[in-house]
């Protein structure tokens, strides 16, 4: 690791704040960047960046902490990305997606000595009207030091339909599981989500009580 | 007789082709992020003037410059390479600040 994760957060903070105005989706769209940065309940801290040349590919990286809650087994994983649109269906008042990617990067940890690398794989798939959103994701991280896999289920419904000048306002309920040892049982949280244009924040509070954190820019 | 149709076929063809406005039903337009991105696909054409689009009525409309125009199939393919499906487009002589304003009015 070069850099210690609050380094990191805080380029990517600075990185926004400069970009600004410049589901979750993996690739917003057409020559668009992405940048995201998500605090998850103290469990997960994850930054990523993606430039997306076509509406079904984005290339990038990121940098995700995992901090377990089972002896405090720490984990830092620096990641490059692909994501890959495999399917979109473009209804008349809906949208529904799904999304693979796969990655290789560089990892260390608590629980392990030095550096392993780090392969990546997962998908998402996602249903959204301007008043319903459901979303699956499952994203597996292996290495010859471990492995673990975060499945994440989300569902949120708009109180109001939203164009595209509007403050955009949604609910979310969402249910997080971490396999390989780093969280015990369902890790459950309620959030609201707020965007408008390219910006997209997140707040919200899992059922431990913990402050789960997003905040997403498209430009 | 002959006269009149010839004038008529002009005048149509020039409204084909300087129309104020361009509108398109698009499918699969719900969040901002959608419109972001066709907005900003739109606007790289040089032709374009400004663009207004609306998920509530799934509509995207583009004016363009005087004397300038984007052919449909340029339209469909740029809304297509941003990964939504185009279900008409039509001309309008309406400009797009009526538009919008009728979209403000009745939205």
């Amino acid at each position: 690791m070069l850099y210690s994760f609050p380094v990191r957060a805080m380029t990517a903070l600075l990185i926004l704040a400069l970009n600004v105005p410049a589901a979750a989706k993996p690739i917003a769209f057409a020559n668009g960047t992405t940048i995201m940065a998500e605090y998850g309940a103290g469990s997960m801290e994850e930054v990523q960046a993606f430039y997306a040349p076509w509406y079904w590919l984005s290339l990038g990286a990121g940098s995700l902490r995992l901090d377990s809650d089972e002896m405090h087994r720490t984990r830092d994983i620096d990641y490059l990305r692909a994501n890959y649109l495999v399917r979109r269906w473009n209804l008349e008042d809906a949208q529904a997606n799904v999304f693979v990617w796969g990655g290789l990067g560089m990892a260390s940890g608590s629980d392990f000595r030095g550096h392993t690398i780090d392969r990546e794989a997962g998908f998402q798939a996602d249903y959204e009207t301007r008043r319903v959103y459901a979303s699956v994701m499952s994203d597996l991280h292996e290495s010859s030091a471990y492995s673990h896999r975060i499945d994440t289920l989300q569902l949120g419904f708009a109180p109001y339909a939203h164009d595209y000048t509007d403050l955009a306002t949604w609910f979310v309920l969402q249910a997080r599981t971490y396999t390989g040892r780093l969280h015990r049982g369902v890790e459950s949280a309620a959030l609201i989500r707020l965007f408008k244009g390219g910006a997209w924040i997140e707040a919200g509070v899992t059922n431990d009580g913990k402050p789960q954190l997003m905040a997403m820019f498209n430009f | 007789m002959r006269k009149f149709l010839v004038l008529l076929a002009a005048a149509m063809l020039c409204k084909a082709a300087f129309a104020a406005t361009i509108e398109m039903d698009v499918n699969g337009l719900v969040c901002a992020f959608c419109a972001q991105g066709i907005e900003k696909t739109l606007r790289k054409f040089p032709a374009t003037a400004d663009v207004v689009v609306s998920l509530e009525k799934k509509l995207v409309a583009v004016s363009t410059r005087d004397g300038q125009d984007i052919a449909d199939e340029e339209l469909k393919r740029a809304l297509t390479n941003s990964g939504y499906s185009v279900k008409a487009i039509r001309r309008e002589d309406e400009s797009l600040a009526d538009v919008r304003a009728r979209l403000k009015a009745n939205p």
